[in-house]
């Protein structure tokens, strides 16, 4: 009696460590990690348009799922400078996260915080925003002035498509979507 | 001497016995409670508001492990705050799961929002495609709309007056509802917000 009430303690003791292991260890070796899949699929500083998941195949990582949002992804690099992401056009609704190399949301922001609701945003980690904030130089005076705690990172835009009439538009204002190094 | 080896014998078949119990516990219990908690739709770190469900700090560093764990088995790049907030529901204000063979009435009050989206998806959160012609999502620009901003959405197979969102098929399915530019989506008030009635109104044989 005494040594099953034993052997069933020592193995619920064992099943938290292996839950823990499990939770713990799953971002780290999830085969979903979509820094990997985005640098398979395209350089740093190059936009990425995201497939929607209900069309997507599992190579086409990561998704998007809204049926009603378009979004467009780019990977940048703080380490050799500030990282300016620029579009064109106009569009209903479009608001931008910024995550880290692990895939969590660190900054975002959208169409309201914008002047003009132009999407001109730099990204600047906080040594770089202290020499910003020394002097602004004119090309950024427009922009959005971002501080993000993130050496490497991603920048996400999703657009809102209310119909199919918006679809041309919004597919020109994506493609417009320019990642670049300052 | 013979019955000494026997001995020793039994008592190492029962510790072998013994320590693959224990083995046998710790693993099937462990990935057991670790499953559970990924899986299901209500899990630690959600806020229940009716039938809908969301993580306030899910795909964030403020983020707790298993909000953590499941993003990563997802794969998903969350909505930021400024962007708007999402909530599943995989069963109705009843309590029983959402089937795609069966009608449902959404209907109630929504909170101020810039716009929400409202779209019916697969146990794996992949977007339903809709049955031709009809779209796959409604956004709220593009409903009719009672007074007093009360929300009224009919969801099934069959053509419905007013606002109807198609489905098609059998099983299980799951309704997503994102708010866009929301002053809502910093987790605190989340759960003090009303959002609308999942009520069945019926169901194909």
């Amino acid at each position: 009696m005494f040594n099953a009430l034993r052997i069933l303690l020592l193995g619920l003791f064992g099943a938290a460590m292996v839950h823990i292991a499990i939770l713990s260890l799953l971002p780290i070796y999830s085969e979903r990690d979509v820094w990997a899949a985005l640098a398979a699929r395209a350089d740093l500083y190059s936009t990425v348009p995201l497939v929607h998941s209900a069309a997507g195949t599992e190579g086409d990582r990561p998704f998007i799922d809204n049926p009603l949002i378009e979004a467009s992804v780019c990977r940048f690099d703080l380490s050799t400078g500030m990282t300016r992401i620029l579009a064109d056009g106009r569009v209903p609704f479009w608001s931008m996260s910024i995550y880290d190399r692990d895939g969590l949301n660190v900054f975002s922001l959208n169409d309201r915080s914008a002047q003009q609701r132009t999407l001109d945003v730099v990204i600047a980690d906080p040594p770089q925003t202290l020499e910003l904030r020394k002097g602004l130089p004119e090309a950024l005076e427009q922009s959005v002035l971002v501080q993000a705690d993130v050496t490497e990172g991603m920048a996400l835009v999703r657009v809102f498509v209310p119909d199919e009439s918006w679809r041309a538009a919004v597919s020109e204002f994506l493609d417009s979507v320019r990642c670049a190094p300052l | 001497m013979g019955s000494g080896t026997r001995q020793i014998r039994t008592s190492m078949l029962k510790t072998i016995l013994q320590v693959a119990t224990v083995l046998l516990i710790a693993l099937g219990a462990g990935t057991g409670s670790a499953w559970l908690a990924l899986e299901t739709t209500r899990s630690i770190g959600s806020v229940d508001v009716g039938a809908w469900t969301t993580f306030p700090r899910a795909g964030t560093r403020q983020a707790d492990p298993y909000a953590r764990a499941r993003s990563a088995r997802i794969g998903e790049l969350a909505l930021g705050q400024a962007e708007g907030v999402s909530f599943i529901a995989d069963h109705d204000d009843a309590g029983a799961p959402l089937l795609r063979q069966c009608s449902y009435l959404i209907e109630g009050p929504v909170p101020a929002v810039r716009f929400f989206t409202l779209y019916a998806a697969g146990p794996t959160r992949r977007a339903l495609q809709a049955p031709e012609r009809f779209s796959a999502a409604l956004h709220s620009q593009s409903l009719l709309w009672r007074e007093k901003q009360q929300l009224s959405i009919s969801l099934g197979r069959h053509a419905h007056p007013g606002n109807w969102l198609a489905v098609e098929g059998r099983g299980p399915m799951l309704l997503v509802l994102t708010l866009f530019d929301t002053p809502i989506s910093t987790g605190a008030r989340v759960d003090e917000i009303d959002l609308p009635r999942i009520t069945r109104v019926g169901c194909d044989v």
